[in-house]
């Protein structure tokens, strides 16, 4: 009898350490699953270094890039001094409450997201948190795409330090409140309107697009972009096929960008012990994301070379077909996704088109593909997704998904971005610190800027052409 | 267009995409084929045209 005891009481000490092991499996899984969604996403930043540097003449080529760069640099410090704590400070708008889930409002930010006092212990290396580290990494890099998807607007003409400004302004504040808004268990926007975006089309894309308009506005076209009857000119980049590779790498980048949306099971910070969900709580699997993505991916392509046959507007219609599904890839049907990717494929160059009319000089399209189509993504949303629950897990009840707030939501990601980029670009244009001077533009950026050269034993820029030769 | 009848995910037990259990997959499905046609032939009847002006 003792010995069948012993024997018994191995097993159950056998079966607790498999258990444990399972455990420990399970955190370092989810510590890597984020892990890599970081140099995945650092592959959306090598992609749109290459789209700006080939799409820039080759006297602007090496500043573009020393812009780019930095940016991505003053992200990843400024969203650890402050973009992390707003985003988990005011999800339930101001000043700052805690919202249902208990896991937002200023008190629970200033226990878990300052660089000092107690909460440095989840700022830094903590052997008992597998999770804080790679969770700001990913949020990090979503906060370093936004400031890149502005830097490709306003390339050959603007200042370094102004535009890092804005970058972080962008970066470490507009796009985050809207994070905290509408990406987030507790955001007023899913609560109280049902906001869907898993892969954030309006929250990313949309406020960085508008964002970039609104700076676009105080920073005016270059030099030689418009004639003085309004009729707009082509000035071709410096190297095509850099400019489509790099679009090929940032969808490369967008699959980390769209993994890091999904919350992963098992954990104590986790919805569910067995399955894995968006950051709403609602259930995805990543077959869900690769069904869809793939799809859109293609029906972005396809729907631009329909009326363009242009690389560049074909590149840029993947990323539309991404973008405009991205709010509901994880309850679209695949067919369904190529539809609507189509459909952005096919309005693209259209709405740039409109917009270049309008006297903006988007030097990428990086207002339309992901300002304009990050917005049509939502809403596409609230048309084929109404009905469905937009929440669920311990903040309980939400609405369920509707047009009504789905609109509500792109409204307001509009306003989050525009604003922000035409007041902060207004006040430094006041303050000088904008737009080079003309004599820097004409002389090229990297003259000024750069010590050294980007092709110093060739090259000549293309001649400039009528962007519509029909006007 | 959830497809169960309470809208809630605790009930989801299988399929979730929006359709589901309607028409709309298969619609959306013979749509997205009719595109992917419809597109090659565009495609090879304007890029034909465009290649004669070059004979």
């Amino acid at each position: 009898m003792e010995e069948q005891l012993a024997e018994l009481a191995a097993k159950v000490a056998e079966l607790e350490a498999a258990g444990g092991g399972a455990g420990v499996t399970n955190t370092m899984f989810a510590e890597m699953f984020y892990y890599v969604t970081i140099p995945l996403m650092i592959i959306i930043h090598a992609g749109f270094l290459a789209y700006e540097m080939g799409a820039s003449r080759l006297k602007n080529v090496l500043s573009s890039g020393v812009k780019n760069i930095l940016a991505f640099a003053f992200m990843i410090p400024t969203f650890y001094f402050f973009g992390w704590w707003v985003y988990w400070g005011f999800p339930t708008g101001i000043p700052g409450a805690p919202g249902p889930a208990g896991i937002s409002g200023v008190e629970y930010a200033n226990a878990i997201a300052l660089g000092w006092g107690d909460a440095a212990q989840y700022m830094g290396p903590n052997i008992v948190d597998q999770a804080s580290g790679v969770f700001f990494g990913a949020f990090a890099l979503f906060a370093a795409t936004t400031a890149s998807i502005m830097s490709g607007a306003v390339i050959e003409r603007i200042q370094t330090v102004g535009f890092i400004i804005l970058a972080v302004v962008l970066g470490s504040f507009a796009w985050v409140v809207a994070a905290a808004w509408g990406w987030h268990a507790d955001g007023w926007m899913v609560t109280k309107f049902g906001l869907h975006d898993f892969g954030a089309a309006g929250l990313v894309h949309a406020v960085a697009g508008f964002f970039a308009l609104g700076v676009l506005i105080n920073l005016g076209p270059r030099i030689g972009k418009f004639n003085e009857d309004g009729t707009a000119n082509h000035i071709p980049g410096h190297n095509m096929p850099l400019t489509v590779v790099g679009l090929m790498l940032i969808i490369v980048g967008f699959w980390g960008f769209l993994m890091a949306c999904v919350i992963v099971p098992g954990e104590a910070w986790s919805w569910y012990g067995d399955k894995a969900t968006t950051i709403y709580g609602t259930p995805i699997t990543l077959s869900a994301l690769s069904f869809n993505i793939l799809m859109a991916v293609a029906g972005g392509i396809i729907g631009s070379w329909l009326f363009t046959r242009d690389p560049f507007w074909m590149m840029s219609g993947a990323l539309a077909g991404i973008i405009s599904t991205a709010s509901g890839l994880d309850i679209y049907f695949p067919a369904l996704a190529f539809i609507i990717a189509f459909s952005a494929g096919i309005i693209l160059k259209p709405c740039a088109d409109w917009l270049e009319r309008r006297g903006i000089d988007d030097a990428v399209g990086a207002v339309t593909v992901h300002g304009t189509i990050g917005l049509y993504g939502v809403v596409m949303l609230g048309i084929w997704g109404a009905g469905y629950p937009a929440l669920q897990g311990a903040a309980g009840d939400a609405p369920t998904i509707s047009l009504m707030g789905q609109i509500v939501g792109a409204v307001v990601f509009f306003l989050l971005g525009f604003v922000p980029g035409y007041v902060v670009s207004y006040i430094l244009k006041m303050f000088g610190m904008l737009r080079i001077p003309e004599g820097a533009e004409r002389a090229g950026m990297d003259l000024v800027k750069v010590p050294a050269s980007g092709y110093p034993e060739w090259g000549r820029d293309a001649p400039v052409t009528l962007a519509h030769p029909a006007e | 267009m959830f497809p169960y009848a309470e809208a809630t995910w605790d009930v989801v037990d299988g399929a979730m995409f929006i359709g589901w259990g309607t028409a709309l997959p298969g619609i959306a499905t013979v749509i997205a084929m009719t595109i992917c046609v419809v597109v090659l032939v565009i495609g090879q009847r304007s890029e034909a045209e465009k290649s004669r002006r070059f004979n």
